[in-house]
């Protein structure tokens, strides 16, 4: 890795003239800076993870303090890892990670791709389109309910308008086969901008002169399309599909207020069902070790995440 | 191909964070695949193992 | 106008901006509709079909700050005529304002966590990226990953051990506990995004300082930070703006007295059964300020959903 200027400078500094400089030296001002943010995360992050471990390793209940802990080894591990319903709460996750990293990224390229012409006010219209993404998952969630209300609700009318279904006639939330699309859709709304962004921001990283030789060459628009655009562009779609991977196989705020996981556990997402075993059955101990696959899990995607950073980084 | 498993042989970042990469998604695909319980309940390992690789040959030389 | 071949045609142009503008259109729609809603009465909001034009009427933000009970005839009479615009409103459909609602003490609960962990997160933040971009630090890459990381995880999975940690120490439910936790959350974004406009910043001003007989502390604070106040700005609402929007750690973590207003907005009822406009103003109030710091930081959007990886 490559020293910061600054390291150089310091480094060919000779040493009469680097005592000049009164007070911290680099070294100890380096430490007095970072330390600060490393021992909060340390407390907050990382102490509570090891504890999570050992929990992870017992029958501890928060509701019950006076109870024995007994150190059970790996029987949560196993019994997680063999628990059919927890199988079946991953494909329900499975289902919506898929299907909205689909949508988005079509979606998204698509609007990235056509932002990318230029034409008159795109700016304005790309700011529109970005607003549902920064805002808060809960409270939106929370009002597509009432969106999704039979009758009254404005997607059920929309829907009715378009096909001339009767608009009482089905429950985004209530139905069984619909719910699970209902999450997908809302997902998908909130967060095509955010795909969106990253293309355009690998679109307009690619240089008018590749496309200049390529015409010199007379390759047709088609093929620019598939030898230029698409594997530029392709680093930073596979840093919005892992990044909104990650987030949504950690979802948990926009669907709890959406379904809460129903009808019935159809769309349970592994955070909402971890939720219950931890907060609402108060299976401490067993909820530990469920937390540390998904920790093991999350922490996984992330280095590749961040080896994706640093290939895009390096552009 | 060839220069993959050179890189394995001679520990080069590239090739092992790559295979490390792939037993990550492996663990993550077993983890929530719809077709068979027995990956499920080995998946957890699996993905273990890349992630445990990923950080060790994260710094290997490159 | 030279020609070129990268410039699109314009029958292209108006294509692409008939489709985007559409598009635009769909998605913003969701948005209009929470804020139309949160204007209309209680029977406008569940009308069939669902009413375009309406009477406006500010009975949802009146409802979202009081609780009200509904009286008899001589009750009524015995409380005597209304007294003042929001009483005369509730009035008409027979009810009395007995109190005011949670909803300010929640909104100012989000005012306070918010502000306050992204006071500390800038803080700490600005500190740690300084040194990560300056100084030789041990471990520096790994480090770095470490602190995305803690980003990264499930915050229910986090929530567990946090829940038994505040318990032993007091701080469930209290600001200082949360103040803390959301700037643990977001010092990763402070610290990965700072660290990308600090590096921006060319070195050639602190070596100037420096030669000026600045100490490194001084160049710091009086060359560096001001370079960075446009970077530092956009991280703080970036900040504010996660810790505002913040609902996992919240529900689980806070049930009264810390309790923010992402948690608190879904639960708002009505006399009888979910009062949707007052929902619908609660939600106005509450991200409408955020819409208003999305467009002024449109710019720099980019930079902090990736954390500062690409740049544009």
């Amino acid at each position: 890795m490559l020293h910061s200027p600054v390291e150089r400078v310091a480094e060919a500094t000779p040493h009469a003239i680097a005592k000049r400089f009164r007070g911290l030296s680099d070294r100890s001002l380096a430490w007095l800076f970072v330390a600060p943010s490393i021992v909060l995360l340390l407390a907050v992050n990382i102490f509570p993870l090891i504890w999570t471990i050992r929990l992870s390793f017992t029958n501890f209940r928060v509701n019950r303090p006076n109870a024995e802990v007994e150190f059970v080894g790996l029987k949560n591990y196993i019994s997680i890892l063999s628990d059919k319903d927890i199988w079946l709460t991953m494909q329900a996750t499975a289902h919506f990670l898929i299907w909205t990293l689909v949508l988005q990224v079509l979606i998204g390229f698509s609007l990235a791709y056509l932002i990318n012409k230029k034409f008159r006010g795109n700016d304005l219209w790309t700011t529109i389109i970005v607003l549902p993404m920064m805002l808060s998952p809960a409270v939106v969630g929370n009002f597509w309910t009432f969106l999704y209300q039979p009758q009254i609700g404005l997607f059920n009318y929309a829907v009715g308008f378009l096909t001339g279904a009767d608009p009482s006639s089905f429950s985004m939330i209530g139905d069984v086969s619909l719910a699970p699309w209902a999450i997908v859709i809302v997902d998908t709304w909130m967060w095509t901008p955010f795909v969106m962004l990253i293309c355009l921001a690998g679109l307009r990283s690619i240089p008018d002169s590749i496309y200049e030789a390529a015409e010199c060459d007379r390759a047709s628009k088609w093929r620019q399309f598939w030898t230029i655009t698409i594997p530029l562009v392709l680093p930073f779609l596979m840093l919005a599909v892992l990044f909104r991977g990650i987030e949504n196989f950690k979802m948990f705020d926009l669907v709890v207020q959406l379904t809460g996981g129903g009808p019935g556990s159809i769309t349970e997402l592994t955070s909402i069902n971890l939720k219950r075993e931890a907060f609402e059955k108060w299976r401490t101990g067993y909820a530990s070790a469920y937390a540390v696959i998904l920790f093991v899990t999350v922490f996984g995607l992330a280095s590749i995440y961040v080896k994706a950073l640093n290939k895009v980084k390096q552009r | 191909m060839t220069s993959f498993f050179d890189g394995l042989l001679h520990f080069r970042r590239g090739a092992w964070e790559m295979l490390a990469s792939v037993l990550i998604a492996a663990g993550v695909f077993m983890l929530m695949q719809p077709f068979a319980l027995v990956l499920y309940s080995w998946s957890f390992l699996v993905t273990l193992l890349g992630t445990v690789m990923f950080i060790i040959v994260s710094h290997f030389p490159e | 106008m030279s020609y070129s071949v990268t410039e699109p045609s314009r029958r292209q142009k108006w294509f692409a901006g008939v489709l985007v503008v559409l598009y635009a259109l769909i998605t913003i729609l969701p948005l209009v509709w929470i804020i139309a809603t949160s204007f209309k009465t209680p029977s406008d909001a569940i009308a069939y079909p669902p009413k375009t034009f309406f009477t406006p009427t500010v009975e949802g933000y009146v409802n979202v700050f009081t609780t009200r009970t509904r009286l008899t005839e001589e009750q009524l009479q015995a409380v005597g005529e209304p007294q003042t615009w929001y009483d005369r409103l509730v009035r008409k459909d027979g009810l009395v304002i007995s109190g005011p609602s949670r909803f300010a003490e929640r909104f100012t609960n989000s005012v306070i966590i918010g502000f306050g962990s992204t006071i500390l997160c800038i803080v700490l933040g600005t500190a740690a990226a300084y040194a990560f971009s300056r100084f030789k630090v041990p471990l520096k890459d790994d480090l770095m990953f470490f602190i995305l990381s803690t980003r990264m995880m499930p915050p229910i999975a986090v929530a567990i051990p946090i829940f038994l940690m505040f318990r032993s120490l007091g701080l469930s439910d209290t600001h200082a506990g949360m103040i803390l936790l959301y700037t643990a959350v977001n010092l990763s974004l402070s610290v990965w995004l700072l660290k990308g406009f600090i590096d921006e910043i060319p070195i050639e001003y602190e070596e100037a300082a420096l030669i000026d007989g600045y100490t490194r502390f001084q160049a710091f604070y009086k060359v560096v930070l001001p370079q960075a106040a446009t970077g530092i700005a956009s991280t703080a609402i970036f900040c504010l703006i996660f810790a505002w929007n913040e609902y996992a750690f919240a529900v689980l973590l806070t049930s009264g007295n810390a309790q923010t207003a992402p948690p608190f907005i879904p639960t708002i009822i009505g006399v009888s059964g979910q009062d949707w406009p007052a929902v619908a103003a609660g939600a106005t109030l509450f991200l409408v300020p955020v819409m208003v710091f999305t467009i002024l930081l449109r710019k720099h959007l980019l930079r902090g959903i990736t954390f500062g990886a690409v740049r544009k």
